[in-house]
């Protein structure tokens, strides 16, 4: 079933198309790598996939709705309801701890649990950091504190803008492995990033140039034929 | 290179900077105001005590101010020795001329009314002199006595046809006669008599309600004085006496001739006494403690409160700046590591910035003085109904708490700033 | 846990962890308080500090005997000095004599010489106030007359009344007349006819004229404004018959007139501080406010509607609001106590009622300086936010 449907969808800047004519179908389960270079139209994508811009023209059915009619408040709302965000920058508030800042995206949906968001911090391995503030952690820890947070909430999707863009080796293979097992689980992830190891991660990686969708490459036996792709 | 990044600041940060400029003129403007207030109060507030009186009488050297204060039975009230009128004019030529702001002369004299013995006094209402030094002034008891209310009619005018023959009476007197504005009242002194209409009856809530005032040229002429008056009584603005102005009050002679010079050239009420005495023939200047002693103490009182509260309102916008530049330098943390980061020294950095805000601020400053000085004189016209003068202490104090406050404000910050990690400021951390 | 709890935590945390962008914020606030504090608690005590400057003018009610009676008894004053509501500076009475050194008649005033600095606080005196039996305070204008100075003894002469004879000569030695010698202790300057008088104690007075006293005046000083003052007469003029109080014109319509013109005065220094100082105060918050538009940003991608951020900034910012004008409040006593005591050398009324004005105030100001710049940063796309560096 389709958890994400893009058809014909614009975003026009002036004269600039920063996608044109995108179609896209995500099914419940799957992950997508977003991949291409800059100014390729990733970041405008991924902007309209989270809920937090509009196509100019075009649908974006999330869960069968069309988000691109919503008011700022609808977006907002399904933002939080049905959406984990994951940034390169991290994002953490820098004056609450590791575990505060897990629990201000509870805060916003619902109702702030400790024990719950514990249990999310332990699931990233950050258990013994919880006290910590975001200046107490490397780039790592801060951006698996930022997973955490994505998926206190349960959401439907989780959308990761260059997760491991500021993350070493080391790192990235932790991050990775956590989205995994979130795959596993039956999460919908998508990635945008331009490394080509995250990309082959995915199940699927989507390439844009141009704002256009140049190659869609659904494999089961993920791995190979995306890499070939992209390089 | 510099210049441009200043002005790229300047031109394409306009919100941000016009937001600085803004509180700057703000604090500039409270420090100018209050400043401009703090020094000319001495002076306004002086014009208002004005409203208390004379605090200086003239009289001849041989008399004394013979008037009764509480009408006591056997006191001789009229004098016997007199002072030239045509001198009057001398007591605006002398040093402190400036700070003379009225003065009216006075001759009394015992007139008859149907048996009964009235003091009757001359003097100017609303007087018009042209000076030679080209001042034109309007001196008179309308202004000197400007707690007395007219119960009926109106005052006096030297100006106004008709009006050198008219009288005015005290509130118990016109009782006690049974007169009213517009009746005559037939009167005889020592050298005349006639009948004389009442233009004004007055009352004065004092000795003075019980006596009849009349044009001077009409008393002097009823009592055959030409050309004489008893007193005169001068409303000057004088600087609160000190210890100099005490010492040289018991005798100027004894003073050296530094402290003299001091003396001379300072309006203490002892050396305007002084002068007015130089200037007329035969006369002794008295200071009238009641006033001269009071207004110095409120006067006193009023500037340091001023000074206070100034002080409040410096300390409060110079907070203000600061903080709010503190605010703006911090917010710049990312720009500044980024210049870091690409090799900028520390020294390259901090003139960047002090360049930029000490243009804001200068600008700022400048718009705030204009502003300031206007909050002044809003406050000079609705409160004393005149301008507030600009001292010229003003102009640089202003400058000097612009430029110290943006330092102050902006120097620990950018130190601050300057000792994050590059990487980590970048890191948006 | 509550949503409540977590809603405290994250603005304490903002406050406890974020020391000096809140310091800078709290300063401003504390300062803006301090002197809405200060300012008020100053204007609202001038009239009576300013007023107790005035009493250096002197009187400004007197008491002379109602028209039917020859003078006044002191049981009569302090009955009359009891229905006076304000606060009484100093009442002295008067008794006035007709009396003759060598023949030439002078004037003697018998009052309480040691309580005259109270309503005439201007008097100059050359040497001391008499303060034992037979001591006189010479006007200057009769001491230069008499050539009299500190230290000179002088003879007075006084005739009863009731031993004068009609068309008898009273020059001279006369059956009847009473002779004392004074000695000068002082000699009293004023640039005006107090100088024409010589002042002995009552009890000397008594003493010489060889009855108890009547007076003829009583001068007051009351430390009220005019209102009250022309209240006071009336009530005084009702219930004690043998007096007849009057107000001194020109001491209390002209203060009246200078103390109206100073309330004005610090009134508007006043407001013009205040709205700049509040202004200062607004664009301070404004900046740290607008600081955090990319924390903003990242709350509202974590799906927080516009209300509940501003309901934490908000709760930050009146936070903030409330201790600065608490602490301002009593800042701003101290500032008005300092005031009070440098240039009135008194205490000043504290006013618990400004405490909660102050916070009101400093709260209205922080919520209006917080309102702008989170409205305009909730107004923006979170993505422009998180992505623009």
């Amino acid at each position: 079933m389709a958890l994400l449907e893009l058809k014909n969808v614009y975003k026009i800047y002036g004269d600039l198309h920063a996608l044109d004519d995108v179609n896209l179908t995500v099914d419940e389960g799957e992950w997508v790598a977003i991949m291409g270079p800059s100014g390729s139209g990733k970041s405008t994508l991924m902007n309209i996939i989270g809920c937090m811009d509009k196509p100019t023209r075009g649908q974006v059915l999330l869960d069968g709705k069309d988000i691109a009619n919503e008011s700022s408040r609808g977006l907002t709302d399904i933002r939080r309801d049905k959406i984990g965000l994951i940034f390169q920058q991290f994002h953490l508030i820098n004056y609450l701890t590791a575990l505060e800042n897990v629990m201000v995206a509870q805060y916003y949906h619902s109702m702030p649990d400790e024990k719950e968001a514990m249990e999310a911090l332990k699931r990233v391995g950050l258990g013994d950091r919880a006290k910590h503030l975001p200046s107490q952690l490397s780039g790592g820890e801060q951006q698996r504190v930022c997973v955490a947070r994505a998926l206190i909430n349960h959401p439907e999707l989780i959308l990761a803008d260059e997760p491991t863009g500021n993350l070493d080796e080391t790192n990235e293979k932790i991050v990775l492995d956590l989205f995994r097992q979130l795959h596993d689980e039956g999460t919908t992830l998508i990635v945008v990033t331009h490394d080509a190891e995250v990309g082959a991660s995915a199940q699927r990686v989507i390439t844009l140039e141009y704002g256009k969708v140049t190659s869609s490459h659904g494999d089961t036996s993920f791995g190979k034929a995306a890499r070939k792709d992209v390089v | 290179m510099f210049f441009r990044m200043v002005k790229g600041v300047l031109f394409r940060q306009k919100g941000k900077m016009a937001m600085i400029a803004f509180t700057i003129a703000l604090g500039a403007s409270l420090a100018t105001a209050m400043l401009s207030v703090m020094y000319d109060v001495g002076d306004k507030v002086n014009q208002e005590l004005k409203t208390y009186g004379a605090n200086i009488t003239v009289v001849p050297k041989e008399a004394s101010v013979v008037s009764d204060l509480y009408e006591v039975e056997g006191a001789s009230t009229i004098p016997t020795s007199y002072l030239k009128e045509d001198e009057l004019g001398n007591v605006k030529t002398i040093f402190w001329a400036f700070n003379i702001v009225d003065f009216a002369p006075f001759v009394s004299t015992e007139v008859n009314i149907d048996g009964r013995d009235v003091t009757m006094v001359g003097t100017w209402f609303n007087h018009h002199m042209s000076l030679p030094t080209g001042e034109e002034l309007d001196a008179g008891v309308v202004s000197m006595r400007s707690w007395w209310d007219v119960a009926s009619g109106r005052w006096l005018d030297e100006s106004k046809d008709g009006d050198a023959a008219k009288i005015m009476v005290g509130s118990q007197l016109a009782d006690q006669l049974g007169v009213h504005e517009g009746d005559k009242v037939s009167l005889k002194g020592d050298a005349k008599g006639g009948s004389y209409e009442v233009a004004g009856v007055f009352e004065a809530g004092g000795d003075e309600d019980s006596q009849i005032y009349a044009p001077l040229d009409l008393v002097q002429d009823i009592s055959g004085t030409d050309g004489l008056i008893s007193s005169i009584e001068v409303s000057a603005i004088t600087t609160p006496d000190n210890e100099l102005s005490r010492q040289a009050a018991k005798d100027p002679s004894k003073l050296t001739v530094a402290q003299y010079e001091t003396w001379y050239c300072t309006a203490y009420v002892s050396s305007i006494c002084y002068q007015l005495q130089e200037v007329i023939t035969d006369s002794v200047a008295k200071a009238v403690r009641q006033v001269a002693e009071s207004e110095g103490a409120i006067l006193d009182k009023t500037q340091l409160l001023m000074v206070l509260i100034t002080v409040l309102a410096l300390i409060g916008s110079a907070l203000g700046i600061s903080n709010l530049i503190t605010a703006s330098v911090m917010e710049r943390s990312q720009e500044i590591g980024l210049l870091k980061a690409i090799g900028a020294h520390d020294q390259a950095i901090s003139a960047l910035l002090l360049t930029e805000i000490i243009i804001v601020a200068l600008l700022g400053g400048a718009i705030g003085f204009g502003a300031g000085y206007g909050f002044a004189q809003i406050i000079g016209y609705s409160v004393f109904n005149a301008s507030i003068a600009l001292s010229p202490m003003v102009i640089p104090l202003v400058v000097l708490l612009v430029i110290v406050v943006t330092l102050a404000g902006s120097i620990p910050a950018i130190r601050t700033v300057l000792r994050l990690d590059p990487a980590e400021v970048l890191h948006g951390r | 846990m509550k949503r409540q709890t977590m809603y405290f935590r994250m603005i304490t945390a903002s406050l406890a962890r974020r020391k000096s962008r809140m310091l800078v914020a709290l300063l401003a606030i504390t300062v803006g308080s301090t002197i809405l504090a200060g300012l008020v608690t100053v204007y609202y005590d001038l009239p009576r500090q300013m007023g107790e400057q005035f009493l250096a003018y002197g009187a400004n009610m007197i008491f002379v005997p109602s028209a039917d009676s020859e003078g006044m008894r002191s049981e009569e004053i302090d009955e009359a000095v009891a229905q006076i509501d304000a606060d009484v500076e100093g009442a002295i009475s008067y008794c006035y004599e007709s009396a003759t050194i060598n023949d030439a008649p002078i004037i003697i005033a018998g009052c309480n010489l040691e309580e005259t600095l109270k309503t005439s606080p201007y008097w100059q005196i050359n040497g001391a106030l008499p303060s034992g039996d037979n001591e006189i305070l010479v006007g200057l204008e009769q001491a230069e007359f008499f050539s009299l100075d500190v230290g000179d003894t002088v003879s007075i002469a006084y005739l009863p009344p009731d031993a004068v004879r009609e068309g008898e000569q009273i020059i001279g030695e006369v059956e009847g007349k009473v002779y004392q010698d004074f000695t000068v202790t002082g000699l009293l300057d004023t640039g005006s006819s107090e100088e024409e008088y010589f002042f002995i104690s009552d009890t000397d007075m008594s003493e010489l004229i060889d009855s108890d006293l009547t007076y003829d005046v009583t001068e007051l000083r009351v430390n009220a404004d005019a209102d009250e003052l022309a209240a006071s007469v009336e009530k005084i003029k009702q219930t004690v018959p043998g007096v007849s109080p009057q107000l001194v014109k020109r001491i209390t319509e002209s203060q009246t007139t200078v103390l109206s013109k100073l309330s004005a005065l610090v009134l508007l220094v006043t407001i013009i501080t205040l709205a700049l100082i509040m202004i200062c105060v607004a664009t301070t918050m404004t900046a740290v406010v607008t600081e955090r538009r990319r924390e903003i940003g990242l709350r509202k991608a974590l799906g927080a509607s516009d209300r509940s951020i501003m309901l934490e900034f908000m709760g930050e910012g009146l936070l903030l609001g409330f201790i600065g004008g608490l602490v301002g409040s009593f800042l701003g006593f101290g500032f008005a106590l300092l005031v009070s005591t440098n240039v009135f050398n008194s205490t000043i009324t504290f006013l618990p009622a400004l405490i909660p004005v102050t916070i009101v105030v400093a709260l209205a100001v922080t919520a209006l300086a917080c309102i702008l710049p989170v409205r305009n940063a909730t107004k923006v796309d979170p993505a422009l936010v998180l992505k623009g560096e």
